[in-house]
């Protein structure tokens, strides 16, 4: 696991297989130095907003971008999107719902919360790899965010 | 006779021939409806008519030796009281009331109450209309009414869930039912990439296959899905300029699609009256048919046309491809029904039954001919847009 505060991507994705397909897919962008896995909605909030067992992490060092799921355990994904939508601190943070789910219904809510994009991943492992490695290299080297 | 009448007399003299004390002692007797009249400070009778007497069962006799309250049932006679006070000096009254006939059967009837002069006294005359049997019909109606609305909100309701029952069911399919063959296909993939050299060409194809099968399942899946939501999408009519929306839907498809463009013919569609998401899909469906099964050609080549005549608007996608046998026509429109193995032409048997099931939903017909080797016509009519 990487040292927290150097975290650049935060991975927020409950089911392993779907993890290990996207942690592979930076890495071979060499984007995965920097990515921490998280499994739930309640993880990510704990250590987007320093809380819990995240009480000791300093909150102003900001990811440059969430991977969220939105079928998550605890607390999902469109909830953690309200969350760090409605919080000064973390509402400018990009985040990329990377999801199975094609249903109009997530697209549009999603959007409606400020989401930066929205990704459904595709079943073929070419066009995932592609799709998973595209947004990071987006959001981590093209991307200018604000100072 | 009455005073009102007496005034009506004096003002309009000389227009209207006057009627004498008879004729109105006639109106009063022969009236159809029961009539009396009856003195407001005793409540006595003073008179009553045939058609009372008929209708309460009480001879003239008896009545003139009743009160008011005799006919009435007893709960109600402090109300009559009040009311014949309030309403002592009051012209015309019309209010409902219930009445007791002699052999005791309560009856609810209509009162219109004038005031009157009968001889020397002031007196009230009475009409008495009997509407029980109005609103024992009415209350039959209204029940029936509250019957129907409740029968109406009850199935409406069985269906609202039975919809969100069958949304969430799509909803956790197109969510759950596509993780895990993700995971087949991208780990056989790894394996692939990061085993190669421990793997024979056998054991290459062998993973080959399960990825692919596990692909198709997924195509099964997304068709399933768009089946099914196109079923529940509401249909929104406008006018569409169906040529170009044709044109788009070919352009789509031959980007999408691995072999050489066949050649196109589009001839000038009459416009139509439809959903225009749904109608791109039909040919988007239809197209991608024909450029499917004419891919064996070099010289394939696909005509898009149509006609109208007051009823309705007929379009038809032709191609000159493998085509099909006739007899099995039946089985086209059917979910998961093809005629051709995957090795032929790959597919899900979902395209032309979705085709199908939105020509339905916008009120029109679909129908195809072909013959075996000679290529494939199919149709689609939709109702003519209305001239407005």
């Amino acid at each position: 696991m990487p040292i927290p505060n150097a975290v650049e991507i935060l991975l927020v994705e409950d089911n392993p297989h779907d993890a290990e397909l996207t942690l592979r897919a930076l890495r071979k962008r060499r984007l995965a130095n920097s990515v921490l896995h998280v499994k739930d909605g309640e993880e990510a909030i704990h250590w987007l907003f320093g809380i819990g067992t995240y009480a000791d992490r300093d909150i102003n060092h900001k990811p440059k971008l969430v991977l969220l799921d939105l079928k998550l355990p605890k607390i999902d994904g469109l909830e953690v999107l309200r969350k760090l939508r409605t919080h000064e601190e973390t509402k400018l943070i990009p985040v990329v719902i990377l999801t199975s789910s094609r249903e109009e219904q997530d697209v549009v809510e999603s959007y409606r919360l400020g989401v930066n994009s929205f990704i459904v991943k595709p079943v073929n492992f070419d066009n995932f790899s592609e799709a998973v490695a595209l947004a990071g290299h987006y959001w981590l080297l093209i991307n200018q965010e604000p100072k | 006779m009455s005073a009102e009448s007496q005034t009506e007399d004096q003002s309009t003299e000389g227009e209207h021939p006057r009627y004498s004390e008879g004729h109105y002692q006639l109106l009063f007797e022969h009236n159809p409806l029961p009539m009396w009249v009856y003195d407001p400070a005793t409540l006595r009778f003073l008179t009553v008519n045939e058609a009372a007497i008929r209708h309460y069962g009480y001879s003239r006799k008896e009545f003139l030796e009743m009160t008011l309250k005799d006919i009435r049932p007893k709960e109600d006679i402090p109300a009559l009281l009040a009311d014949v006070k309030t309403n002592r000096s009051t012209p015309t009254v019309t209010s409902v009331w219930r009445h007791r006939k002699k052999n005791g059967a309560l009856i609810d009837v209509e009162i219109t109450s004038h005031e009157f002069q009968f001889g020397e006294k002031k007196a009230k005359l009475v009409l008495a209309k009997d509407i029980t049997e109005h609103l024992r019909a009415e209350g039959q109606v209204c029940q029936l009414n509250e019957e129907l609305e409740e029968r109406v909100s009850v199935r409406t309701a069985e269906l609202t869930a039975a919809n969100k029952e069958l949304e969430a069911f799509s909803y956790s399919v197109s969510h759950d039912l596509r993780a895990p063959l993700r995971a087949i296909i991208g780990y056989s993939h790894l394996i692939l990439e990061e085993y190669a050299v421990r793997l024979d060409a056998e054991g290459q194809r062998l993973l080959n296959v399960i990825s692919s099968e596990a692909l198709r399942m997924s195509q099964l899946i997304d068709d399933l899905l768009m089946f099914s939501r196109l079923s529940r999408q509401r249909v929104e009519l406008t006018d569409i300029d169906m040529t170009p929306l044709a044109l788009s839907a070919f352009q789509g498809l031959i980007t999408a699609h691995s072999v050489p463009a066949p050649q196109l013919n589009i001839k000038t569609l009459p416009p139509a009256r439809g959903d225009s998401t749904m109608l791109r899909q039909v040919f988007v469906n239809l197209l991608d048919n024909a450029i499917k099964f004419s891919s064996l050609r070099k010289d394939a080549a696909i005509e898009v046309g149509g006609s109208c005549d007051q009823n309705q608007n007929v379009y038809y996608v032709k191609d000159n491809g493998v085509g099909f046998d006739e007899k099995y026509s039946a089985r086209l429109f059917g979910v998961f029904q093809r005629l051709h193995t995957d090795e032929e032409f790959a597919g899900t048997g979902v395209g032309l039954a979705l085709v199908q099931r939105i020509i339905l939903r916008l009120g029109g017909t679909v129908w195809a001919e072909s013959k075996l080797g000679k290529g494939a016509t199919f149709y689609f009519a939709i109702p003519a847009k209305k001239a407005s």
